[in-house]
């Protein structure tokens, strides 16, 4: 194992801070199982860890390399349990709707995800990384490995093909 | 291909939706950019959040370093399918290395074959030093070396009649003997005089010779050819020239070429024979041709292999003897037990040429291996890739 130098470990930390609930949002997106999602949110932040040494900053940001990190664990772990299926499912509400929680939230979180649900894996994971992840389209292309004009352009697919599904399904 | 007022709507819909997210609320002037707002704002909403417990356990990890579980091995995931032909092809240079390091050593001799009986004493430079030991006691009239009254290199005593397989007393053996002869540079053209002496009164002939006597020192080469009946004593006579520095001795039994080729000749001269009688009493002209024909196939055929047999006797009669005549503390036969500079820096360069070669080799082995290992690597890269995005599909 390599040496840990101070820096190093505060680099570390700082990026956790900062990152910790964006990936396991991201990951428990694309995942839609609340325990897988945490077990490999901590794989990759582990991963992270253990290969913080290869990371080149001229290669894209930290958080662009993290979330490929987290991205990568995902997908193995969707291809291994072969949960393909669940994406169709549901996802599980993982919000305290609080004895406040309007009734027209409530519809519109219903619609949103109704029209989720027509979207495929790939649109998905563009969500998952531009709203859970809260990436710049410049770290998304870099974790997809394209352009940013291409990420850019697809997201924007994605929000109208999803705007429409909503109204259709409203 | 995207329309340009499409791009710059795109443009504006993008920049819209990180104002959005940046402010946390819709406020577009453009509805349908708002309309992209409100849906950014629902989908950040709908980001799940981790669980405190989750949270603290993890946080604590990673304040500690993410310390490992115990396990026997770790190794990355990604390395494990190719352990397995990572450790077959290092195995397998490693072999083809050592192999070729071992048939590289300057002091064998294989006879060239796969029947060859090598017989080595003290021909490596690390006996040389040593090698002036022993005695035999010189039959012919040449003076001793130097003064030394014993020294002969013990050999491995010649076979007797029969050659390297004496229960066999018909095998045919080829025979060769390189030496290495040590005499005061006052001597050496002596000693030369003495080794064309010796091969003359065995019967034998010198095919090659080669005699140096100037500033640098003097050395010569011989090539000679001795009958292999007398082999032992002419090399007992030649060893008591000089000093002998080293000598190697090898054999190679040739019997099976040498009853193959007499087999195929009698039975072409049986062909002959009766190709003879058919012409006798062949009927017609035509037939008769035809056994002319093959007549003169069979007569070049037997030609050719009495040519062989031929070849193959002279190589079985006459045994090669090699023999290196250096001026004591002049050039050395093979290069160790001590010496001028001059030795030391040849010794040097020989072993480093030595060394690269074997390198080299190693090389041409391991750079096309590692180069199909790369392209592995890369094709199981880029299946992982299309399997990890399949899982999306």
């Amino acid at each position: 194992m390599p040496v840990v130098t101070g820096t190093e470990r505060e680099s570390f930390a700082a990026l956790y801070e900062r990152a910790f609930p964006r990936v396991y949002a991201y990951v428990a997106s694309l995942l839609r199982d609340r325990s897988a999602a945490e077990d490999v949110t901590a794989q990759a932040f582990e991963r992270a860890y253990r290969k913080r040494s290869s990371y080149r900053a001229r290669r894209g940001s930290m958080d662009a390399w993290l979330f490929g990190i987290a991205r990568n664990a995902a997908l193995d772990e969707l291809r291994r349990r072969k949960r393909l299926a669940s994406l169709e499912v549901d996802p599980e509400d993982t919000t305290d709707p609080g004895a406040d929680d309007r009734a027209e939230l409530a519809l519109r979180r219903d619609v949103v995800r109704a029209a989720m649900a027509t979207l495929d894996g790939g649109e998905r994971d563009l969500l998952a990384l531009k709203f859970s992840a809260g990436l710049s389209n410049a770290e998304i292309a870099r974790v997809l490995g394209m352009s940013e004009s291409n990420a850019g352009t697809r997201l924007h697919r994605t929000l109208t093909k999803l705007r429409k599904a909503c109204d259709d399904a409203s | 291909m995207t329309h340009p007022e499409d791009t710059a709507t795109i443009e504006r819909d993008l920049r819209a939706v990180d104002a959005a997210l940046a402010a946390g609320t819709a406020e577009h002037g453009d509805p349908q950019a708002r309309e992209l707002q409100e849906l950014a704002l629902a989908l950040r909403a709908e980001a799940p959040q981790p669980q405190p417990r989750f949270a603290d356990e993890l946080r604590a990890r990673a304040e500690a370093g993410f310390p490992r579980k115990p396990r026997t091995v770790w190794l990355p995931r990604r390395l494990k399918p190719f352990l397995a032909p990572s450790a077959v092809t290092l195995t397998v240079v490693a072999l083809i290395g050592v192999a070729i390091a071992t048939s590289d050593d300057p002091g064998s001799s294989d006879g060239g074959g796969g029947g060859a009986v090598a017989l080595d004493d003290g021909a490596d430079g690390s006996s040389s030093g040593e090698a002036a030991t022993g005695a035999t006691a010189p039959e012919a009239g040449v003076g001793r070396a130097g003064g030394d009254d014993s020294a002969v290199v013990p050999s491995e005593p010649l076979p007797r009649d029969g050659g390297f397989a004496p229960s066999q007393s018909n095998r045919k053996i080829e025979r060769s003997i390189a030496m290495t002869l040590e005499a005061p540079e006052d001597r050496v053209a002596e000693v030369a005089d003495g080794v064309t002496r010796v091969t003359g009164r065995y019967g034998g002939f010198v095919l090659r010779s080669d005699l140096n006597t100037g500033e640098d020192g003097a050395s010569g080469t011989f090539e000679l050819r001795i009958p292999s009946a007398r082999l032992q004593a002419a090399v007992r006579d030649l060893s008591a020239l000089a000093t002998v520095r080293s000598q190697t001795q090898s054999g190679q039994d040739v019997t099976r070429a040498h009853v193959t080729v007499k087999d195929r000749l009698q039975a072409a001269r049986a062909e002959r024979r009766s190709l003879l009688r058919r012409l006798e009493s062949a009927d017609t002209d035509e037939e008769a041709e035809s056994i002319r024909r093959r007549l003169d196939l069979v007569a070049g055929e037997i030609n050719g292999l009495r040519a062989q047999l031929r070849e193959l006797r002279l190589r079985t009669d006459y045994a090669v003897v090699a023999v290196d005549l250096v001026s004591e503390g002049g050039e050395s036969g093979s290069g160790a037990g001590g010496g001028s500079f001059d030795d030391a820096l040849g010794d040097a360069g020989d072993l480093l040429v030595g060394t690269a070669g074997v390198l080299i080799r190693i090389l041409a082995l391991a750079v096309p291996l590692g180069a199909i290992a790369g392209a592995a690597w890369l094709g199981a890269r880029i299946v992982r890739r299309r399997r990890r995005a399949s899982a999306l599909a």
